[in-house]
């Protein structure tokens, strides 16, 4: 569906996690790839790389009725411009400062349709270190968004605490996230296959990795950042659902980071696939479900102030 | 008029002269004294035709995408702007020497032909105003990046549009502060009314923002499927041409227009959008290019529309253009990125996504 666009992946983390390792790691294994890097911080470490594009982070308001829609406008016009060349670049990796929200950077692709006409967003890698993400995350709210608004967190530098440590970390980090990939580094270095073309943003993909889905209720929520996600057995009615998403998150957009849905609308073969990052939201009907198999409708909320029975009442009263 | 629609190349194929680039083509200029015409890629090739007797010679102008192409402040040359963060000159004979080189693409570049010439250009948030030796007058700073500029008619002033709106800056030596004209939001290009009138911006929300000048009074023009990637004035400041729909959208900029006036609308293209459009040197003729390759010109009084060039074959149409093209080419394969009328109005150059570029004569012939 979308083989023709360039991938673009967005690494974030905290100042000192090892991001700048991490990209040069990408960049230097022998795959043969190219890649347009768009970096932030002209700092300590260079990146080693053809083409690297120093950017300015210009995040602006939309006026376009979404309070909290902000998108970067310094990528609009770097990714327009390199989809100029002929080059075919095999991705684009978008290395954010410490403090960056993701958001407006996957709004970003919802949003500018010469950048979706392109390149389509593969996934947010959050690289975090193991040392101090304690600290990071209950110090700094922007910490607690990347890890929440990831598809894949790199937890690096993992020979600088024990094993229960990093199992503490790990269940701390799936309290705010559940569903993200978890990958153990040091020095940045996870198999290239683990953070790039993830799929995080492909309606095709969304919730692939549903195996553990709605496994152990039981996580703690001393986070303030934290998931939820609800199954229901029962077809669910297209326009209730749209109506219900919709006023949702209109009213509760800010607080929701991501959102993501499988749904099983009366009647129809295909399934209905969902996701929203706070205010924009994109949908569209994916393969059919297979014979024989349970038709359930799920969907996964990340966010803050989650109400969790009151979401619950609303994708319940959905039900065709 | 219908036979010209029955054959949509008619004008392409009985008056053009067509090249096929390895590149993106994102700019097409004519040289201040009309004799060579330029298309420059994203590959950081230049082509260069002279305009009487077309002939084509490619350069490489640059070490990277070339993003920014204007004719030099006289003569036969060209500016250009690069993401190899260079500044260059562009020799009709194909001489390429180095202007400046920063730390940031340049990613937008505009002279102004007069007695005293002057050239803009744009890296990051700042422009670099040189004169026609290339010396620096001033350096203009702004709070984020540039994405446009244009000169005044007369030289006097440059408009910088970018994030929160755009600047006014006189370009005498003197002169230290910029008029600063807010409207949030991105602005993602700029214009200047003829006579000095009004000052529009495209925005990153598919409209245009325009400031009347006298009084700052805004100006809102909406209603754009698409985002307006190419927008002009007319010679006498009656009409802005603009992309962004399928027809191209004429605001009326008198009788107290454009605010409370509805937009003429020009021949379009079904299922498919305006893209770059230019406005003729002298007459009140727009030439519209759009995503699917088509190019065509209206007369905007009596809204006759003459077709240059039909749709590309990225949209299906075969690859058959008939003798006299060279093997292989298409007319316009993809959107057209590039449209440019020179300077008495006899020619008219473009290029597209796929690097097809073309010059048409206008002119009359006996």
């Amino acid at each position: 569906m979308s083989d023709h666009l360039v991938p673009v992946t967005v690494l974030t983390g905290y100042l000192g996690a090892g991001k700048t390792t991490l990209l040069n790691h990408i960049l230097t294994a022998q795959h043969g790839r190219k890649y347009a890097v768009v970096i932030n911080e002209f700092g300590e470490l260079g990146v080693d790389n053809d083409l690297v594009v120093d950017a300015d982070e210009e995040v602006f308001e939309m006026n376009n009725g979404c309070i909290c829609c902000t998108v970067r406008g310094d990528l609009i016009r770097i990714l327009g411009a390199l989809m100029k060349r002929r080059t075919v670049f095999d991705g684009i990796i978008v290395e954010t400062t410490g403090l960056a929200d993701p958001a407006p950077v996957a709004q970003t692709f919802f949003v500018d349709d010469e950048v979706r006409a392109k390149t389509r967003l593969d996934a947010v890698v959050t690289v975090v270190d193991a040392l101090n993400l304690p600290a990071r995350l209950n110090d700094s709210p922007e910490a607690r968004t990347q890890v929440a608004f990831a598809d894949v967190i790199v937890l690096n530098k993992t020979d600088l605490v024990d094993e229960a440590t990093l199992a503490a970390l790990e269940t701390r980090i799936r309290g705010i996230n559940r569903h993200v990939r978890l990958h153990r580094a040091v020095r940045g270095n996870v198999a290239l296959a683990d953070v790039l073309d993830q799929g995080g943003f492909d309606l095709t993909r969304a919730l692939e990795i549903a195996p553990d889905f709605l496994e152990d209720e039981t996580h703690s929520h001393d986070e303030d950042v934290s998931s939820l996600s609800f199954a229901v057995e029962e077809p669910l009615d297209p326009a209730k659902f749209q109506a219900w998403i919709g006023a949702l998150l209109q009213e509760q957009g800010g607080d929701i980071l991501r959102s993501k849905g499988i749904l099983n609308y009366a009647g129809e073969p295909r399934r209905f696939a969902f996701q929203a990052v706070h205010m924009m939201a994109d949908g569209g009907f994916v393969a059919p479900w297979k014979d024989g198999e349970t038709r359930t409708s799920r969907i996964v909320f990340i966010g803050r102030n989650l109400n969790r029975p009151r979401l619950r009442r609303g994708f319940e009263g959905c039900r065709a | 008029m219908s036979e010209a629609v029955a054959d949509p190349d008619h004008l392409l194929r009985t008056r053009g002269a067509t090249h096929r680039l390895d590149g993106f083509v994102v700019g097409c200029a004519f040289s201040r004294d009309g004799s060579v015409a330029a298309f420059a890629t994203g590959e950081g090739t230049v082509a260069l035709t002279k305009v009487a007797d077309p002939a084509w010679t490619e350069i490489v102008a640059h070490d990277g995408a070339i993003l920014s192409l204007c004719a030099d402040v006289a003569g036969s040359g060209f500016l250009t702007g690069g993401d190899d963060n260079t500044l260059r000159r562009v020799a009709a004979d194909g001489a390429v020497s180095v202007i400046d080189k920063g730390r940031r693409w340049v990613e937008h570049v505009a002279s102004f032909a007069g007695k005293q010439g002057l050239i803009a250009s744009a890296a990051g948030k700042q422009v670099v105003l040189r004169d026609a030796n290339d010396a620096t007058i001033k350096t203009l700073e702004h709070d984020s990046t540039v994405s446009g500029l244009a000169f005044d008619a007369k030289g006097k002033r440059l408009a910088v549009s970018h994030y929160g709106g755009a600047s006014l800056w006189f370009t005498g030596a003197k002169s230290e502060t910029a008029r600063r004209l807010a409207w949030k939001g991105s602005h993602i290009g700029v214009a200047l009314h003829p006579d000095g009138e009004a000052l529009v911006t495209a925005m990153q929300e598919n409209e245009l923002h325009g400031w009347r000048l006298s009084d700052g009074h805004n100006m809102r023009m909406s209603g754009y499927p698409q985002k307006t990637q190419s927008f002009a004035f007319s010679r006498n400041g009656r009409w802005l041409a603009t992309g962004g729909a399928e027809a191209v959208v004429l605001w009326p900029f008198f009788g107290g227009g454009p605010m409370g006036k509805a937009p003429t609308e020009l021949a379009g293209v079904p299922d498919a959008v305006a893209v770059r459009v230019a406005f003729h040197p002298q007459h009140d003729i727009v030439a519209a290019g759009f995503s699917d390759g088509t190019v065509l010109m209206s007369d905007v009084g009596t809204r006759r529309v003459l077709p240059v060039c039909g749709p590309g074959k990225q949209q299906g149409r075969g690859p058959g253009l008939g003798p006299g093209l060279g093997p292989g080419l298409g007319p316009a394969g993809g959107a057209v990125s590039a449209l440019a009328f020179n300077p008495d109005g006899t020619r008219l150059a473009f290029g597209t996504q796929d690097g097809t570029v073309a010059l048409i004569d206008l002119s009359t012939r006996p």
